[in-house]
């Protein structure tokens, strides 16, 4: 853990150290970029995070436990594992002004050429903005999953329900102010995230200036070491602002209880909100924009031609496919698969030696601005003359990938039932034996599910990849932000659909290996 | 009375029968023990009849309390109480708010609110309990605080889930006694489930549950 995260730390001081000087402060406020990058970043990360939790709360408040909501279950992981980058791209083939809603919109109003909207990349960072709220609120909804089954909510639910409460007042009262702190590493990791994200503002936010992450991206990449030193003062400015909204946050929270006080017994009438027409509504819409845009990216990825205002191509090819350049597939799949075996086997031996410590501290990097830490990841790969390579790029993916292995394993693991393990210790067997031959099998569930999840963070990496790589090493990721940005669109859909779909066949493969382990031992599923 | 005609539950994805064609019918005052083997279908029954069964299962027949037909009506409207085996109090509440939540809103009034729950809880001997958090109290305590919550919202029937199952032996008899008294007191029909011959109340009706049907 100490080789994959201590190096960064140190090295971010370095990084940092030019914004301890007052000089470069005084350069950054006279920037001209820095009002609206600012205004962007305010934009789309209070935005997107406020409208991710907006979605996910009152599609937990519509639907758990209905139908409807585990039909939602079912199809969230496929959500969870399309990658911000691909998601991007889908969602701004819907948007465009040639995009799906536009050709859908040209016959209602006569459209013969495209609308003269400016979406994706308008003026206010809304494009982003939406678009990281619906991608933020899968995962959002993927925690309350995780949580809602984790503890008692459905007898809560009941008990107050049978005290003669609705399902809104039932949440506001009484499950929200218990949830909601379980909630809080999440909410700030989403925060964090729409702060600093770089990989999806590339895509479709405003260029002229663009948000300060990407911004301050621009001004690490510049020679000029006052330009760089600019970079380390947007750094340190993204996070008193991740600090400063999260304390607002927080504040906010603890508010709350006050709302709660004084109990009238009223019971509020909830009745439309149990409608299962509503419920079917809602638990469609969540997903229907990630399905679109997934199915946008198919259909470009085989579009020959595809003319205003036609809703399909008029000729398809597999020339993009055929297009794609294997050695982006070998350079994904290898960092990929070698980030995550490293990560699963880093994160295990951590939880072996110390099964009891918290593990928090090393979700670090989930809450942090990732430009900042990558340009120290840097720093450190020259001082050791390693840039561009295979070892020194798992080593920087493994900085996003470890907490995310940790994230999915660690509870699993340390509540494993020790009465197993004594049992075995009992029969006389050694410790390296019980783990190889009874606590890993019986963990391989959530240990896939980990190496897959692992998988998908190293697929999805932008930064550390085109930064470490320095052009020399590239991925499906990497090339597809390339492309973005004025490329053909059906070999754009082609790398962003790859992108998406190696962690989905990684996910596959996991799955179909563990029904394979529990086909005949049902304890196991 | 709380009635329960020709009620069938199957397993959806099995087509496990767990329940099939059972009639009962429960007077007010009474206290109906419902018994079988783990897995034989109790608690799923309780579910049903509170409007809360599970999407894995599917239920025939009819559920009827006061001669009202409850299989339509949302599980806030019918008016069942439940008490489960695990106490279910609400973490972020001191046990009077718990129970000012349970209290119907035409008691109105801060104060008189804050009284009527202070005389409740000063009947059943925790008085100084009001600004406790639930988490201080021992099992006991926590038991009867549940069953307070439980009848505070004036319910016209009431279901005990196993209401005993986690206490230890000696406080399982005291703390069962004060239930049946109170449920009693409220002249409602009461289905209570249970694997423990001990918690049957005396001369009360047995409806075993059997485990082999399929």
């Amino acid at each position: 853990m100490s080789i994959v995260f201590l190096p960064v730390l140190i090295a971010g001081v370095g990084v940092l150290q030019p914004a301890f000087d007052l000089a470069t402060w005084q350069a950054l406020l006279v920037e001209p970029q820095l009002p609206l990058a600012l205004r962007h970043t305010f934009f789309s990360a209070i935005g997107s995070t406020l409208l991710a939790v907006v979605l996910a709360l009152s599609t937990v408040i519509l639907l758990y436990p209905s139908h409807w909501w585990q039909w939602l279950v079912k199809r969230l992981a496929v959500l969870l594992a399309f990658p911000h980058l691909a998601f991007a791209v889908g969602f701004g083939f819907l948007i465009a002004p040639s995009g799906f809603i536009a050709r859908m919109l040209a016959p209602l109003f006569s459209w013969s050429s495209p609308p003269s909207w400016q979406l994706p990349q308008d003026s206010y960072a809304l494009s982003l903005m939406v678009g990281l709220a619906l991608k933020e609120s899968w995962f959002l909804l993927w925690v309350l999953t995780s949580l809602l089954q984790q503890h008692s909510t459905l007898r809560a639910l009941h008990v107050a329900q049978s005290l003669g409460y609705g399902r809104l007042q039932i949440w506001l009262q009484v499950l929200l102010p218990q949830v909601l702190p379980r909630l809080a590493w999440p909410l700030m990791a989403v925060l964090a995230y729409s702060v600093s994200v770089v990989d999806m503002a590339l895509v479709l936010a405003p260029t002229t200036p663009p948000p300060l992450a990407v911004l301050g991206w621009q001004w690490f990449n510049d020679l000029d070491p006052k330009r760089f030193a600019l970079g380390s003062a947007v750094s340190v400015l993204l996070l008193l602002i991740i600090l400063g909204l999260s304390t607002l946050g927080y504040g906010l929270f603890k508010l709350y209880p006050l709302f709660n006080r004084y109990l009238s017994g009223k019971r509020w009438r909830s009745g439309l909100l149990s409608s299962s027409t509503l419920q079917k509504a809602i638990a469609i819409n969540v997903v229907l924009i990630g399905w679109l845009a997934l199915i946008l990216l198919s259909i470009w990825s085989f579009a020959n031609q595809w003319f205003y205002p036609s809703l399909l191509p008029s000729t398809w090819t597999l020339k993009g496919w055929w297009q794609l350049e294997g050695t982006l597939l070998t350079n994904t799949l290898v960092l990929g698969l070698s980030s995550s075996l490293v990560a699963v086997i880093v994160v295990i031996s951590w939880l072996e030696a110390f099964a009891k410590n918290r593990v928090e501290l090393w979700y670090f990097p989930l809450v942090l601005p990732a430009v900042p830490l990558v340009v120290a990841q840097y720093e450190v790969v020259i001082r050791l003359h390693s840039e561009s390579t295979y070892l020194a790029l798992v080593w920087a993916h493994l900085l996003w990938v470890v907490p995310y292995v940790l994230l999915v394993l660690a509870s699993t693991y340390q509540n494993f039932d020790q009465r197993l393990m004594l049992t075995a210790q009992a029969l006389g067997h050694s410790d390296a034996r019980i783990l190889f031959q009874v606590k890993l099998p019986l963990l391989w569930r959530p240990i896939s599910a980990a190496f897959a999840v692992g998988f998908a963070v190293s697929v999805a990496q932008y930064l550390p990849t085109v930064m470490i790589g320095a052009g020399q090493i590239s991925t499906l990721t990497t090339e597809a932000v390339v492309l973005s940005t004025g490329g053909n669109r059906r070999t754009l859909a082609v790398y962003a659909l790859g992108q998406a779909l190696l962690p989905w066949l990684m996910f596959l493969l996991m799955m179909g290996l563990t029904y394979w382990q529990s086909y005949k031992r049902s304890g196991l599923r | 009375m709380l009635q329960l005609n020709n009620v069938t539950i199957t397993h959806k994805k099995s087509q496990q029968v767990l329940i099939q064609d059972l009639t009962l019918a429960i007077a007010k005052e009474e206290i109906v023990t419902l018994m079988g083997a783990s897995g034989s279908g109790k608690s799923i029954l309780l579910s049903w009849i509170l409007g809360a069964l599970s999407n894995d299962f599917e239920a025939q027949g009819n559920v009827y309390l006061n001669e009202r037909v409850l299989n339509l009506i949302p599980i806030n409207q019918r008016k069942i109480g439940i008490i489960f085996q695990e106490d279910t109090l609400f973490a972020h509440w001191s046990v009077g708010q718990n129970l000012a939540f349970a209290l119907p809103a035409n008691i109105k009034g801060r104060k008189v609110r804050r009284q009527a729950i202070e005389q409740v809880l000063e009947q059943v001997g925790l008085g100084e309990c009001y600004e406790r958090d639930p988490a201080t109290l021992s099992g006991g305590q926590r038991s009867r605080v549940s069953v307070l919550r439980a009848i505070l919202a004036q319910p016209q029937a009431l279901l005990l889930d196993e209401p005993f199952a986690k206490l230890d032996q000696a406080l399982r008899a005291q703390v069962r006694a004060w239930v049946f008294e109170q449920v009693r007191a409220l002249e409602i029909p009461v289905l209570l489930v249970t694997h423990d011959v001990e918690d049957i109340p005396k001369e009360r009706r047995v409806v075993r549950l059997k485990d082999d049907v399929r």
